[in-house]
């Protein structure tokens, strides 16, 4: 495990309105690490994510205080490059969200928003980003087709290529197998997998088995608040926090 | 409960005797207009006081004024709907916004024309002409375009929005990349209803763009389209031959709109099935 901060919170606290969402959260991500985030459902987990790419202004009424460092950069200042920012730091969603166009279209989104036009390129792209989610073997010649004729299962591989098309530094998956069934879902799983190392991966999920398989470190939040974060398997043998024990064997039972 | 059911059966009644009457016109067109069918009709110049005129440039105006109102009042309502439903934030001002395009939509076309005839002729001494009507076609269509802009941008899920920012796209680029692609086949079926509208506009037209019946054509010249050409016909025409002009003109009016309702109906629904894939539609293999 490297030792270089990629991703830093400090704290960073989420207001909907007069609701709070997140207290006063710290965090460290080292580089090429993955972080899973547990907790109850509503307890900010998906808030937390989209302070990362700043998607949390776009909730009305969102107000959100602290620091957020990637890399060395403070990038809740008011003259961030947000859509630079969204740029490094791809995210997939809960629900697939296939674009309505062709699969090849989907993947160079992207890549084009970003200037890519020469069509030996993209598809260059569109090749190896459907390679590295897995999906190449599936959906070869029938790239025209539409995206969302796929399979629950391949729309979310599809989201994941769509993100690695616009090399991102850190991915954000926000229970991207919630929607699946096993079979799909042990798939991104191995995905994830895969990403460690090369990405920063922070991964939000209701399903603690997957946190212990996928993750080097695991964070337990409840109520907004970070309770403990630590090395997943000593999370899953031996939390320090009572509540963190609480959730977890509440969970596995 | 019988109350309701009575209610019911009114309305059930009430429908079919629209409907009826409808038909009933309808096919008394069709029978008129159908009986002394003339294709020169589409060609001719039309006649003042003798038979045999047609209405080729009646045809032309409908068209031109038509398409070209289209034209100017599509990318202006939308660019206004754009901004009201992705830019600002929602706020009291927007609402009332909103509100006003929404009431600016029930106007009735007589008053709209009115307001042109003030400004653009009274006020500008804009000519009586094929020009002006144009111009105030598009006024009397923007509205409209706001409204079913609005429309068809709300269907366009925000997940779609957010997948677009978070792959880095700017508002600007996930309005055009994304939110138009995904509303376009609503856009276009509305825009051929907003087409056909337009063609059926006489009132605002009498105001603005005059009667024409002689063989001269241009921008800065009186010229009616086949719906005010319809109304002068059977009101004030002297040509012998006027009750059966008027059905014929009827007919083609009918053919016109129902053509571009249909077509545009089509092309939205290809729009549809390319994006939907193959579920409803054939799915091409070919890369
Ligand atoms: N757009 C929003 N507006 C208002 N409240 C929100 C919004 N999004 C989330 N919340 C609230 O913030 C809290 C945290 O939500 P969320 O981050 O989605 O939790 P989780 O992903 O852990 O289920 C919840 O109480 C939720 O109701
Ligand atoms: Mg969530």
């Amino acid at each position: 495990m490297s030792t270089t901060t990629k991703l830093r919170l400090e704290g960073v606290s989420v207001w909907y309105g007069a609701q709070m969402a997140l207290r006063d959260i710290s965090l460290q991500v080292p580089q090429g690490v993955v972080l899973a985030l547990i907790g109850p459902s509503g307890c900010g987990k998906s808030t937390l994510l989209r302070v990362v790419n700043r998607l949390v202004e776009r909730s009305p009424g969102a107000k959100v205080q602290g620091r957020v460092w990637l890399d060395n950069e403070d990038i809740l200042r008011r003259d961030m490059d947000v859509a630079q920012l969204r740029r490094r730091v791809g995210m997939i969603f809960q629900r697939p969200t296939p674009f309505p166009f062709s699969i090849f279209d989907n993947v160079a989104y992207g890549p084009r928003l970003h200037g890519v036009k020469d069509p030996v390129g993209l598809r260059r792209v569109v090749e190896d980003s459907l390679k590295q989610a897995a999906l190449w073997d599936e959906v070869r010649g029938k790239l025209r087709r539409p995206a969302s004729g796929l399979s629950g299962g391949q729309q979310q591989r599809l989201a994941l290529a769509r993100a690695l098309a616009v090399d991102p530094e850190v991915i954000l998956l926000d229970e991207p197998t919630s929607a699946l069934d096993p079979g799909a879902a042990a798939r991104i799983e191995e995905l994830v997998v895969k990403l460690k190392g090369r990405y920063t991966v922070v991964i939000v999920t209701h399903n603690l088995q997957q946190a212990a398989r996928v993750s080097d470190l695991t964070g337990f939040i409840q109520a907004g608040a970070l309770i403990e974060l630590g090395e997943t398997s000593l999370i899953f043998t031996a939390p320090r926090d009572q509540r963190t024990e609480a959730y977890l064997t509440g969970q596995l039972e | 409960m019988s109350r309701g059911r009575t209610l019911h059966q009114i309305a059930a009644v009430a429908t079919l005797v629209a409907v009826a009457a409808l038909c009933w016109v309808l096919i008394a067109l069709a029978r008129d207009g159908l009986e002394h069918w003339h294709w020169w009709l589409l060609w001719r110049y039309p006649r003042e006081i003798q038979a045999g005129g047609g209405v080729g440039p009646e045809i032309v105006n409908t068209m031109t004024m038509v398409s070209l109102a289209e034209g100017f009042s599509l990318p202006l309502g939308w660019c206004a709907a754009v901004w009201l439903s992705e830019y600002v934030r929602p706020s009291p001002t927007v609402r009332w916004l909103e509100r006003l395009f929404i009431g600016l939509q029930s106007i009735p076309a007589i008053v709209v024309g009115l307001v042109a005839f003030q400004v653009l002729i009274g006020a500008l001494h804009w000519p009586l002409s094929v020009g002006t009507g144009t111009v105030a076609l598009a006024i009397l269509n923007l509205p409209q375009v706001v409204v079913f802009s609005r429309q068809a941008m709300a269907g366009v899920p925000q997940s779609l929005r957010e997948g677009s920012l978070a792959l880095g796209a700017t508002p600007f680029q996930t309005v055009w990349t994304m939110v138009l692609p995904a509303s376009l086949a609503s856009l276009v079926d509305q825009m051929g209803l907003s087409w056909a509208r337009l063609a059926g506009e006489a009132a605002l037209l009498i105001f603005t763009a005059g009667l024409n019946v002689g063989p001269h054509w241009g921008w800065f010249q009186p010229g009616e389209t086949l719906a005010v050409h319809l109304w002068s016909v059977r009101t004030e025409g002297l040509m012998p031959d006027r009750a059966s002009l008027a059905a014929e003109t009827g007919i083609l009016l009918i053919a016109m709109t129902a053509l571009a309702i249909v077509a545009a109906k089509l092309l939205s629904n290809r729009i549809t099935r390319r994006q939907r894939g193959p579920g409803r539609g054939r799915g091409g293999d070919r890369e």
